[in-house]
């Protein structure tokens, strides 16, 4: 387990909890484009060279960092960090015929690199890793830093997840068939029966470590499977239950990453039928958009959930309860990448 | 243990080749068109992706050559290990690989999947280094926790350590633990931009080094605890794993070599050993002007006298996320035969360092082995394996 102590998140909307759905931020040509903040952290020199995912990435935990006395580590979670610059160098490639070219998109392609630029930039030199595994790099990350703190149980830890939509990125999976062809309204995201998500992007952070005394929420456990087996997948939630709700409890939120898409939902409805009827059901894409790393800012919605009211467009499923002890988040990436994160109060 | 190179298609060829001092890095190259052929050498598996997808009889659509790479030495270690197709898919085997290329190898596909120049290839879901472990999960029917890491060329480092905090902590009873990469145009491409490339074959911890060679290649290892053996042959005990940063630069290290030096000195602490217990150090050893003189300046800063020392860059080229993983498999060639492998190309000493890597196929005894990985981010790690 590990407990959060701070957070930050970037995503598309400006109020990540606005309670009115009316003015919730519009996916633009289906696109959840995150609101960037002016990121004065950052040196100007070195931001006017970053890519998108990198700029939201350092600029997510930047502040974080500043306000934690000691970080001991960096562990980031990032399905395509890099991507938009690795295309831009493979068409300077192909377009110069492998002429001279300039390495600087070469060495920002790489997967590690928010990590790396947070380890340079705030001289960081503890434990550094990127986890890149798709839809399942942030939950890797989350469990990589509990792991750390079981080891070193005074340690603080900056974890993170972190993608964009890069336009190579978006061609690429547009032409898989993984966003949806018609025009929708991601205010009405879970109305369609169609295949296909609305794209989001974003960054979120979280600082963490294994004390306690004055946390915001605890990461009680996770698991992760791969499989496209609906009855494998509730037999794991079973197990998952058992194991990690305490006797005479709950869940008592599950947050839900239903994204509008009829090839998973049934994964998502298959979870709920095995939740007490006094589970509330909240989902939250139709804010943020879907991507492989959006679990990050799905933690960050639950931290807020034990501090905060849920605003009424989130509610899938309402119950009587106004405060809530444990959360389960659960999310499919692409039908095959399963994640349970329990998420409590102290 | 499985393992594919330059200089072999198993670890007995590797091991062969090793003792031999074969050089696999040729300017001989026909894997892609590249301006680059015939120009630079390569450390290039002397297999086609034609002939790997044949041997492994594989006749899915859109598999890369990084995977290929990676399911001929996954199924190597298998067979080596005798573990059951049962046991690979019981929940508590975990799958940690590291990669760096990808499907970047197929720069022709995907320039036109990424500038919209095609309805979509075979391959649209192939590109990111996650589709390595994810056809391998689908292969092998793998339900427990499965990783892709990516820290640059000390990737498939990481893995390994991941793999052993997994079982540490609980979560895993047995890890398959490795990594992969293929010869590629991009980052041929991309470390000539650099200017870091040899135009001959690279010579590590030499005082004229020009440079790096790039290769490609993989391996696996099959991790067990203690006491879950079973009786199977156990090759080494890993002992200590550390990872740091070097927070300098993106692709160089610095002159103090603070990440190198913390990697070598965390993995030390893990291991609870103190520095004169281990015998010999798989270097990083690139054979670039940057990383073998700070390697080699790390190397002293942290144990004064550095222990007998080489790196097989040389035989193989670098081999980017895979190196950590095959590099594991070679030090623990050396622990099981008490041996060690000639650094070839060698003349002279960097006169700031003094130091000389192990010039011939020695016998000596080996109890415990430190192999370093370093990459791109700062990102170093160290590992040290000891003799069972």
């Amino acid at each position: 387990m590990l407990y959060i102590h701070k957070t930050y998140c970037i995503s598309a909307q400006q109020d990540l909890l606005q309670a009115n759905i009316e003015l919730i931020n519009e996916a633009v040509d289906k696109k959840l484009l995150a609101i960037e903040p002016s990121y004065e952290k950052i040196p100007p020199g070195i931001l006017r060279r970053m890519g998108k995912s990198i700029r939201m990435g350092v600029g997510a935990a930047l502040p974080l960092i500043s306000e934690t006395d000691n970080i001991d580590g960096i562990i980031m979670g990032s399905a395509n960090a890099g991507m938009d610059d690795c295309v831009k160098f493979l068409n300077q490639m192909v377009q110069y015929e492998e002429g001279q070219l300039t390495p600087g998109s070469f060495v920002q392609s790489t997967g590690n690199v928010i990590a790396g630029q947070l380890g340079l930039i705030t001289k960081n030199k503890g434990y550094n890793i990127t986890h890149i595994h798709l839809g399942l790099a942030f939950e890797n990350a989350l469990l990589d830093a509990m792991m750390q703190l079981n080891t070193n149980q005074s340690n603080t830890y900056l974890v993170g997840g972190v993608d964009e939509i890069s336009p190579f990125h978006y061609n690429i999976e547009t032409l898989a068939g993984s966003y949806k062809k018609e025009d929708i309204s991601n205010k009405y995201l879970y109305e369609t029966d169609s295949p296909g998500c609305v794209v989001g992007e974003g960054a979120a952070m979280f600082v963490v470590n294994a004390e306690a005394a004055s946390s915001i929420a605890k990461v009680a456990a996770i698991s992760t499977i791969h499989s496209t087996d609906i009855e494998l997948l509730k037999q794991q939630l079973n197990l998952f239950l058992q194991k990690n709700i305490p006797a005479g409890e709950n869940v008592d939120l599950f947050l839900s990453g239903e994204n509008g898409d009829n090839r998973t939902l049934p994964y998502y409805t298959a979870c709920e039928t095995l939740l007490a009827d006094d589970t509330a059901v909240v989902r939250y894409k139709h804010m943020v958009g879907d991507y492989a790393t959006v679990s990050a800012p799905g933690l960050w919605y639950a931290c807020e959930f034990l501090q905060q009211p849920v605003p009424e467009h989130m509610f899938k499923k309402k119950t009587s309860k106004t405060e809530y002890r444990n959360i389960l988040l659960y999310n499919n990436f692409k039908g095959l990448q399963h994640s349970f994160i329990l998420v409590s109060n102290l | 243990m499985g393992v594919i190179s330059a200089i072999g298609n198993s670890v007995a060829e590797n091991h062969q080749s090793l003792k031999n001092a074969t050089c696999g890095v040729s300017k001989e190259f026909d894997l892609f068109p590249t301006k680059y052929a015939g120009l630079l050498p390569f450390g290039q598996v002397p297999i086609s992706t034609e002939d790997l997808q044949k041997q492994l009889l594989v006749n899915d659509p859109g598999v890369t050559r990084t995977t290929l790479l990676a399911l001929h030495a996954l199924n190597e270690a298998i067979a080596d290990c005798g573990i059951s197709a049962e046991e690979i898919q019981s929940f508590d085997t975990a799958l940690i690989g590291a990669n760096t290329v990808g499907g970047m190898c197929l720069t022709d596909e995907l320039y036109n999947d990424a500038n919209e120049k095609t309805d979509g290839s075979d391959y649209l879901a192939s590109y990111d280094c996650a589709s390595v472990n994810l056809y391998l999960q689908k292969h092998f029917k793998i339900k427990g926790i499965i990783n892709t890491i990516n820290t640059a060329c000390s990737s498939s480092a990481n893995a390994i350590m991941y793999g052993a905090m997994l079982m540490k902590n609980g979560y895993a009873k047995r890890a398959i633990v490795g990594g992969t990469d293929c010869l590629a145009k991009f980052t041929i491409n991309g470390f000539n931009a650099l200017h870091i490339l040899s135009s001959d074959n690279c010579t590590p911890f030499d005082e004229g080094r020009k440079g790096l060679n790039l290769g490609e290649g993989a391996a696996f290892l099959i991790l067990e605890k203690e006491e879950d053996i079973k009786g199977r042959k156990v090759y080494a005990e890993l002992t200590g794993y550390s990872n740091a940063n070097d927070a300098y630069h993106p692709s160089s290290l610095s002159d103090e070599g603070d990440g190198p030096f913390l990697s070598m000195q965390g993995a030390l602490k893990v291991a609870n050993l103190t520095a004169d217990k281990i015998d010999f150090i798989n270097a990083h050893g690139t054979g670039t002007e940057n990383n073998d003189e700070v390697e080699s300046k790390a190397m002293i800063r942290l144990f004064d006298k550095p222990p007998a020392f080489a790196s097989t860059k040389g035989n193989i080229g670098h081999t980017l996320g895979a190196s950590g993983a095959i590099e594991a498999v070679y030090s623990i060639l050396s622990l099981i035969h008490q041996e060690v492998y000639a650094n070839l190309h060698f003349k002279n000493t960097i006169p700031s360092t003094g130091l000389t890597p192990v010039q011939s196929y020695t016998k000596m005894p080996v109890n415990h082995i430190m192999s370093n990985s370093f990459g791109f981010g700062g990102n170093c790690s160290s590992l040290i394996f000891s003799k069972v």
